[in-house]
C-alpha cells in the first residue's frame, strides 16, 4: 500500500497545473468462483486485482487516469502531472494534508469466502443441481455457482478526506433448464449479500432449485404471449426492475446534471401515480446493493426519491452536485479503479402500498401477470424502456390462468409511473448487477406486487 | 513486451514445473488508452489508462487450474501457483485438456499503425470540439450532443507455454462515438453511432456528422403502429445484433452440454438455401483480422451453414477432442481473468444480391427495422425465441414512409433462418463502422409486430 505521504504527493502533483480538486482511489481485491454444470465442477477461478485511479476536477470537467502499477511512486506522480496537462494553466496552490484515515466496514465477513475451501461450496451446489433435476423428468440441464469478492479500498482527496472501506460480497446461483422437442426454457435464482461464506451456509439453495425447476417446467408448456396494450400485474421482488429501468436511471445526475433526462427540473412535481413512493437506500444492513461509504468517500444515505407520486430527490454525486447546485446524496459508485465514479443506484425499490396482492389479481378482468422479470434497458433522454418477462400468466376474470412465454414490456418511464393503479403490501428485494457508464455495480431492485393499467406487451401471438 | 515481464513469465513457467505442473501456460494482456469527451464547447472528460493482467493455467492431477493477477511482481508467483493448484483439486472436467504446441509460423497482420502514435490530447480535443459544433449546426432541431467521444488505444496479447509456444500480437486504433438528441415540440429522439479507424486518412468528419444528423432528424415524429403480423426488412445493424446474440448456438461447447437448439442438427437443413454462414479469422486487408485464437491455434475459415445445411460448429481444442475433429481456432477468453471458452472471430452471413431499394420493392408493404433494443434480456438464447423493442420506418409501396418507434418484434431466430426471403448485398468488411459480427439486410415475412 502507498503511504499517506505518498498519496499526498500524488494529490498535489495532480493539481500542479490546474484543477480545483484531486482524488485518489486505490483498490485491492480478491475474487473467487466455482461453477458446476450438470453436477460437474467445470470451472473455478481465483484472481487478484489492484490498481489506482486519479481524478482531477476543474469545475465540472473531469480528468481520470488509472493504472495497476502501484510500485513506482515516480511513475504515479508523472501520471498525475500528465493528467493535469489538459487543464487550464492556473494552479490553485492548495496545500494537501490528509486527515487520519477513517475506516468503514460496508461488509465484514464472519467467515471469509476467500479462505474457505471450495470443496465446502461444491457439495451444496451439487446437491441443489440434483434437487432441480429430480423435480421433473423434463429438467435436462442444471447449473449452480458461487462467487464472491473481498475488497479493500482507500479514497483520499485534496480536501483532506482520507477513508478506507472494507467490502465483501457473495452471490450464489442456481438454474434449471426444461426441454421439449422444440423448446428449452430456464428458471433461475441468484441471491446475493454483503456477507461472507455464512450467507451461503444459511441459504436454502434446494428450495431455490425446486422453484427454478418449477418455472422452467411451467414455461415449457406455455403458449406464445399475446401482443398489444393491456393491463399488467407485475410480481414483487425482481419486478422492481421496471422502476430501476423506467425511472431510476433517469433520476441519476449523470443525465439530470446535463439536462438530458426526461425528469430534469421536475423536483416537487408529480411524476408518478399518488400511490407510489420509492427509495434508493444504500444503508440496509448486509444487503447486496448496500455500502457504508460511497466511492467518493461520502457516507451513504437513505434517499426518498418519490413521495406520494411527487419527485422528492435525485441521485447526485460530486460532479452532479456541482452541475445541479445540490448536495451529494452519497451515491457515487464504480465497478473498480478503472472507472471514474458517477451517480448510481444501490437498493432501489417502490415502497409498500395498501393492496393485498390477491385482491390486485382479483380486480383485474383481463391482462398479464408478470410473475418474474428478466433484464431490460432504458434511454434516459426519451424515457423509453424495454424489459423481458421470464414467467408470465394470463389473467382472466380475476384469476391467474395459463402460462404464456416470450413477453416483452415496452413503454416510456413517465407514462408507466403515472399508470400504476395498485400497489401491494408484499415488498421484496432481489439482487442484480447494473451496467452503466461507471461499469457493473451490485444493486438490489424491489417492489411489492403492482398493477400498471396499460402497457405495450410484445409477444409472438 | 518489456524485459521484466518476459523474465517474470519465464520464472513463473519454471517454478510451475518445479511445483509439479505437467504443463503450463501464461496469457498476458495489456492495453493503454486515451479518451476525450466534449460537451457545450468544452472538454468535459479526459481519461488515460495503462493496464496489464496476467493469467496462469497449469495441468495438475489431470485438471487444468487457473489463477490471475493484475499485480505482476515476482512475489505473486507463489499466489498464482497455489491458487491454480487449489482450483485443480476441485475441478472435475472429464475431457483431457492440454496446452498447444503452437504453429510453425503465424501470419504477419500488421495491425499496429505507428502513425496513430501521434494522436495526443490536443488532436482529440480539437476533433471532438469541431464535431460537436458541426453536429449542432447540422439542424436547429438538434438540441444537444450527448456523447462526443474520441479515443485512441493500443493493446498487446502474449501467450507462452511449457511446450515452447510463443504467440504475440499487438494492435492499435482510434475510435469515435457520436450521440445526439433532437427535439421538435414535445417529441424527443436520440441516435448514436461509433466508428473504429486504423488510419487517420479513414476519418471523414463531414460524413460522420451528416450520417448521425440525418438519422436523428429522420426519427422525429415517430409513432407506434397497430399490432400485426407483417414482413420486415432488418437493416444490417439490426440483423447483425440478432446474429451476434445467437452466435452461442453455434458453439460446440454449448452443443455438447445440450444448451443449443442445434445439438443434434449437424448435416441437417437448418436454414433457407440462400443462407451461408462463415467464420474467418483473417479477412485480407481488413482491420478485423485476427491471426490466432486464445490457445494459440491459427485462425481458420469455417463454413457453419453451407446453402442452408449445418456443416460445422465452432470448436476450441477441448471440444474438438470430444468430437474427434480439429479445432476451428475459436478458443476465446474475455480478458486475462476469463477461462477458455468459444467465440466466433469474424462471423457473417454471405452477402445476397439485392440492394436496399430492391429489398423494399420486393417487400412492398411492411416495416424497415433499423435498431433492436434489450438484446441482453429479450431473447431465449437456447430456444431462439425473441421479443425485442424496435424502431425504424414503415415501408409503403416499396418506399420509406413514416418513422416508427415504441413497437416490439417477436419471432424465433431458427424459424427466421428458414423463412428468410432475401438477403441484401450491403456487408462491407473495410468500413470503419463494421464489426466482428456482420450481416447483410434481411427480408423476413410474417413477423409479429406489437404496437398499439
Amino acid at each position: 500500500m502507498l503511504s499517506q505521504s505518498c498519496i499526498e504527493r500524488i494529490l498535489a502533483a495532480a493539481l500542479s497545473r490546474g484543477g480545483d480538486f484531486s482524488e485518489v482511489f486505490i483498490e485491492h481485491s480478491k475474487t473467487t468462483s466455482v461453477a458446476l454444470v450438470n453436477g460437474v465442477v467445470e470451472s473455478t477461478g481465483s484472481s487478484l486485482d489492484m490498481g489506482i485511479g486519479i481524478r482531477i476536477l476543474e469545475g465540472d470537467k473531469c480528468v481520470y487516469v488509472y493504472s495497476n502499477d502501484l510500485y513506482h511512486e515516480d511513475k504515479l506522480i508523472r501520471m498525475a502531472q500528465n493528467a493535469s496537462a489538459s487543464l487550464s494553466d492556473a494552479p490553485c496552490g492548495k496545500t494537501i494534508y490528509l486527515e487520519p484515515v477513517v475506516e468503514y466496514f460496508s461488509g465484514k465477513p464472519e467467515n471469509s469466502l476467500i479462505s474457505v475451501s471450495k470443496k465446502l461450496q461444491v457439495e451444496k451446489l451439487r446437491k441443489a443441481g440434483e434437487t432441480a433435476k429430480e423435480y421433473s423428468p423434463l429438467i435436462t440441464q442444471t447449473s449452480a455457482s458461487c462467487a464472491g469478492s473481498e475488497k479493500e479500498i482507500w479514497i483520499a482527496n485534496s480536501d483532506g478526506l482520507y477513508v478506507k472501506d472494507n467490502r465483501c460480497r457473495i452471490r450464489a446461483s442456481i438454474a434449471a433448464i426444461a426441454s421439449s422437442e422444440e423448446d428449452k426454457q430456464q428458471g433461475s435464482f441468484a441471491p446475493g449479500s454483503s456477507e461472507g461464506f455464512e450467507f451461503f451456509e444459511r441459504l436454502d439453495l434446494d428450495e431455490l432449485a425446486r422453484k427454478s425447476a418449477k418455472i422452467a417446467v411451467t414455461m415449457i408448456d406455455a403458449k406464445p404471449c399475446p401482443s398489444g396494450k393491456m393491463p399488467v400485474v407485475i410480481g414483487n421482488g425482481f419486478g422492481g426492475v421496471i422502476f430501476h429501468e423506467a425511472c431510476g436511471h433517469a433520476l441519476e445526475a449523470t443525465s439530470v446534471g446535463i439536462k438530458s433526462s426526461c425528469f430534469t427540473d421536475m423536483l416537487g412535481k408529480q411524476i408518478a401515480s399518488p400511490i407510489v413512493s420509492a427509495f434508493d437506500d444504500a444503508r440496509i444492513e448486509k444487503e447486496w446493493g448496500s455500502y457504508a461509504v460511497d466511492d467518493e468517500g461520502t457516507p451513504s444515505t437513505t434517499n426518498l426519491l418519490i413521495k406520494d407520486g411527487i419527485l422528492n430527490s435525485y441521485l447526485i454525486d460530486k460532479i452532479g452536485s456541482r452541475r445541479m447546485n445540490m448536495p451529494s446524496t452519497g451515491c457515487a459508485r464504480r465497478q473498480n479503479y478503472s472507472f471514474a465514479p458517477t451517480s448510481r443506484m444501490s437498493n432501489t425499490f417502490i415502497a409498500n402500498g395498501e393492496s393485498d396482492p390477491e385482491s390486485i389479481i382479483a380486480d383485474t378482468e383481463y391482462g398479464i401477470y408478470a410473475a418474474s422479470m428478466g433484464g431490460g434497458s432504458v434511454d434516459t433522454s426519451t424515457g423509453e424502456f424495454n424489459f423481458a418477462v421470464n414467467e408470465a400468466y394470463m389473467i382472466r376474470d380475476g384469476k391467474i390462468c395459463e402460462p404464456v412465454k416470450g413477453a416483452t414490456l415496452i413503454g416510456k418511464g413517465g407514462e408507466v409511473l403515472m399508470n400504476i393503479d395498485r400497489v401491494g403490501n408484499d415488498l421484496k428485494l432481489a439482487q442484480g448487477v447494473c451496467g452503466s457508464v461507471s461499469g457493473g455495480v451490485p444493486v438490489d431492485v424491489g417492489q411489492p406486487t403492482i398493477r400498471v393499467s396499460e402497457i405495450t406487451v410484445g409477444g409472438q401471438a | 513486451m518489456d524485459k521484466k515481464t518476459l523474465g517474470f513469465i519465464d520464472e513463473l513457467l519454471k517454478k510451475a514445473e518445479e511445483e509439479g505442473f505437467l504443463e503450463s501456460e501464461v496469457y498476458y494482456e495489456s492495453d493503454s488508452s486515451m479518451s476525450v469527451s466534449a460537451r457545450e464547447g468544452k472538454i468535459v472528460e479526459f481519461e488515460n489508462s495503462d493496464m496489464a493482467a496476467l493469467s496462469f493455467r497449469g495441468l495438475y492431477n489431470g485438471q487444468m487450474g487457473y489463477a490471475s493477477t493484475e499485480d505482476i511482481q515476482p512475489d505473486m508467483i507463489p499466489f498464482l501457483l497455489s491458487q491454480a493448484k487449489d482450483n485443480c483439486g476441485v475441478l472435475e472436467v472429464k475431457e483431457k485438456i492440454t496446452v498447444y504446441e503452437g504453429e510453425k509460423e503465424y501470419p504477419e497482420l500488421n495491425l499496429y499503425n505507428e502513425e496513430l502514435e501521434k494522436i495526443d490530447y490536443a488532436f482529440l480535443s480539437e476533433l471532438t470540439l469541431r464535431l460537436e459544433k458541426a453536429l449542432l449546426a447540422y439542424d436547429p432541431r438538434i438540441e444537444a450532443v450527448e456523447d462526443c467521444v474520441a479515443s485512441s488505444g493500443s493493446g498487446e496479447i502474449y501467450i507462452q507455454n511449457s511446450k515452447g509456444m510463443v504467440c504475440h500480437d499487438r494492435d492499435n486504433g482510434f475510435d469515435l462515438y457520436l450521440g445526439v438528441r433532437a427535439k421538435e415540440g414535445e417529441d424527443v429522439q436520440t441516435y448514436g453511432k461509433g466508428w473504429i479507424f486504423k488510419k487517420l486518412s479513414e476519418l471523414d468528419e463531414e460524413k460522420c456528422v451528416n450520417e448521425v444528423g440525418k438519422r436523428v432528424i429522420s426519427k422525429l415524429g415517430s409513432t407506434s403502429i397497430p399490432s400485426e403480423k407483417t414482413s420486415v426488412v432488418l437493416d444490417k445493424k439490426a440483423a447483425k445484433s440478432l446474429l451476434s446474440s445467437f452466435s452461442g448456438s453455434f458453439s460446440a461447447e454449448l452443443m455438447q452440454k445440450g444448451l443449443s437448439r442445434l445439438c443434434d442438427k449437424l448435416g441437417e437443413k437448418i436454414a433457407d438455401e440462400k443462407i451461408t454462414l462463415i467464420d474467418e479469422g483473417i479477412i485480407e486487408g481488413s482491420f478485423l483480422s485476427q491471426g490466432f485464437d486464445s490457445e494459440g491455434v491459427l485462425a481458420k475459415r469455417t463454413v457453419l451453414i453451407d446453402k442452408g445445411i449445418f456443416t460445422s460448429p465452432l470448436h476450441n481444442r477441448k471440444t474438438a477432442l470430444v468430437d474427434g475433429v480439429e479445432s476451428t481456432g475459436n478458443a476465446y477468453r474475455s480478458g486475462a481473468k476469463g477461462s477458455i471458452g468459444i467465440a466466433p472471430m469474424n462471423f457473417h452471413f454471405e452477402n445476397g444480391t439485392l440492394s436496399q431499394e430492391e429489398l423494399f420493392e420486393k417487400m412492398g408493404n411492411g416495416v424497415y427495422i433499423t435498431a433492436l433494443y434489450g438484446l441482453h434480456a429479450g431473447i431465449n438464447t437456447i430456444s431462439g425465441d425473441f421479443s425485442l423493442m424496435a424502431e425504424g420506418f414503415t415501408i409503403r409501396d416499396g418506399k420509406i414512409d413514416k418513422p416508427v418507434n415504441q413497437i416490439t418484434i417477436a419471432d424465433n431466430f431458427f424459424d427466421l433462418l428458414m423463412k428468410v426471403e432475401a438477403l441484401g448485398n450491403d456487408i462491407d468488411y473495410f468500413s470503419p463502422d463494421s464489426s466482428h459480427t456482420q450481416s447483410p439486410s434481411l427480408l423476413i415475412p410474417d413477423v409479429s409486430v406489437a404496437g398499439e
